[in-house]
């Protein structure tokens, strides 16, 4: 039986770029170019400082997990033998928050202030949007 | 002397209505309305042609709208207000509907509340609730409001030493009040153990810190206190709303209630210990625990302790959630954000029957909601007393 699909982003002209760039395996973060503050999720301008100059970086894809949820009962089916969830709020090196799978662990070595990378390609790049594992050189 | 109020105080509720709570439904939403409606006039001695506003809280509502629904109703209006902010508009709706009376936009102002889902809905609501949600939250499997609550809740527990013995202290109180409320959905007993070790469903989160989808309707009537049947007024002393604090924090342990707290309290010329009961949103145990920190009964942090001191069934220590509340009666969409307003009314009118609470003079009402990128974004709350 095949597995069902994870459900999608929505894609349109403010996120095209990040989800294309996760397709590829690599985590694509906004800066502001006049408060220079990293933004998650991807908008059309900064939602410090109003200014429109985004610039999409690169990110390192090291971040540490601040708390998390084991997520037993996911709304969606396509979810259901990957349970427990890891859901966790990941602040990013690079200053932006974001909630990320935690994937490729056992829920019971999860921790928050635990550091979290990218995992390896390909496998990641299945999952719809950016997920982290714990890094693996602590 | 009496401090200055923002408001006049002469404007206040006048009936409140609540239709069954039922798991599931076979009814529209337009019945359900239609019945808090009429339930509200009725308990406020007042007719249909007495109405020129109308304020409508639902998720199920669209594509129609507070004027859609005047249409469906029959009714002229010169004031129309549709809900944007959750578990937080009800309580929203009726500040919004005081200004407007004061204003001379309305004279009299029904506020509705209502939802027809059930479980199955309730999750398909969450993931299409917003932009943010559906391509941000919903391709993790992301659990709804649980797996965020889960994030908040584990956050408050390692920042500030809260445990679960002392967030279940809610949840268990409430039941105890439920046990009297023949309009409960969950009226079995429940101790702390069957707390403690309930279903796990998104750790820490379990099965007995969450609500249960429901259909149901809520109603209150807003106008001058002078229309209200004698002994029966209910006056607004104050409240605030306040959207989107703190900006930019996915997981944050505070609300919008810590920045109107001072002036909600100062308008109302009252003070937490001044409250006969509080009415507070309880999607989860947690987030009263942050509403009762950010509204000033105990300091940011301190919650556990708090919990630890008090009981919260309608006769206990600190009377919390009267009937129930969410936890015990079931959550009817956007009418969970009315379920307290109705409760508080019925308090202070002294019908609340096998759960009143004694001496029930002044309470609080607190809302909460819209969620979106990890927490809800919306807070309100309101001070009402009963006219002397």
């Amino acid at each position: 039986m095949t597995k069902a699909p994870y459900p999608a982003p929505r894609a349109d002209a403010d996120n095209a770029g990040f989800l294309d760039a996760w397709r590829h395996g690599r985590l694509l973060i906004q800066s502001c170019g006049s408060c220079g503050k990293s933004i998650f999720y991807p908008r059309p301008m900064c939602p410090y400082c109003w200014s429109d100059r985004i610039e999409s970086r690169e990110a390192s894809g090291k971040g540490r997990i601040v708390s998390y949820s084991l997520v037993h009962r996911p709304n969606d089916p396509a979810f259901n033998d990957e349970t427990p969830i890891v859901l966790a709020e990941v602040e990013l090196a690079e200053g932006a928050s974001l909630l990320a799978r935690i994937v490729d662990c056992r829920p019971e070595d999860v921790g928050s202030g635990r550091a979290v990378e990218l995992p390896p390609l390909p496998s990641c790049t299945r999952y719809p949007l950016p997920v982290f594992r714990l890094a693996r050189d602590e | 002397m009496a401090p200055a109020r923002r408001h006049s105080g002469d404007v206040g509720i006048l009936g409140y209505a609540e239709s069954a709570y039922e798991k599931k439904t076979t009814r529209t939403l337009i019945s359900m309305l239609a019945e808090v409606a009429r339930g509200a006039l009725a308990s406020a001695g007042l007719a249909r042609k007495d109405l020129d506003g109308i304020a409508v809280c639902s998720f199920m509502l669209p594509p129609d709208n507070a004027v859609t629904l005047a249409e469906q109703l029959g009714i002229p209006v010169s004031w129309a207000y549709l809900g944007t902010a959750g578990g937080a508009g009800p309580v929203a709706s009726v500040m919004n509907a005081v200004g407007a009376i004061e204003a001379g936009h309305a004279k009299m102002i029904l506020c509705l509340a209502a939802d027809n889902y059930d479980i199955a809905g309730h999750y398909r609501l969450m993931d299409f609730f917003n932009r943010a949600l559906i391509s941000y939250a919903t391709p993790n499997g992301f659990g709804g409001a649980n797996g965020l609550f889960g994030i908040v809740q584990r956050k408050h527990m390692e920042t500030y030493g809260t445990r679960r013995q002392e967030l279940g202290r809610i949840a268990v109180g409430q039941r105890a009040s439920a046990r009297q409320n023949e309009n409960a959905l969950l009226r079995g007993p429940m101790t702390i153990e069957d707390y403690l070790d309930a279903r796990v469903i998104a750790d820490p989160i379990r099965l007995y810190d969450c609500v249960l989808p429901c259909a149901g309707a809520d109603a209150v009537l807003v106008g001058t206190l002078d229309r209200a049947p004698a002994g029966k007024g209910i006056r607004v002393l104050a409240g605030y709303e306040q959207h989107n604090h703190p900006a930019g924090e996915i997981a944050p342990l505070h609300g919008g209630w810590e920045l109107f707290r001072d002036r909600l309290w100062a308008d109302a010329g009252r003070g937490p210990a001044d409250m006969d009961f509080v009415q507070a949103y309880d999607d989860y145990p947690i987030m009263v625990a942050i509403q009762l920190e950010d509204l000033g009964f105990c300091g940011k942090g301190q919650v556990g302790a708090f919990l630890a001191q008090h009981s919260f069934s309608f006769d206990g220590s600190f009377p919390l959630n009267t009937n129930g509340g969410q936890l015990s009666c079931g959550q009817a969409g956007a009418a969970g954000g009315m379920i307290g307003l109705v409760e508080a009314v019925r308090q202070l009118r002294g019908e609340a029957g096998p759960f009143q609470v004694a001496r029930a003079r002044c309470g609080l009402v607190s809302g909460y909601g819209m969620v979106g990128y990890g927490h809800g974004l919306s807070s309100s709350s309101i001070v009402l007393e009963r006219v002397q």
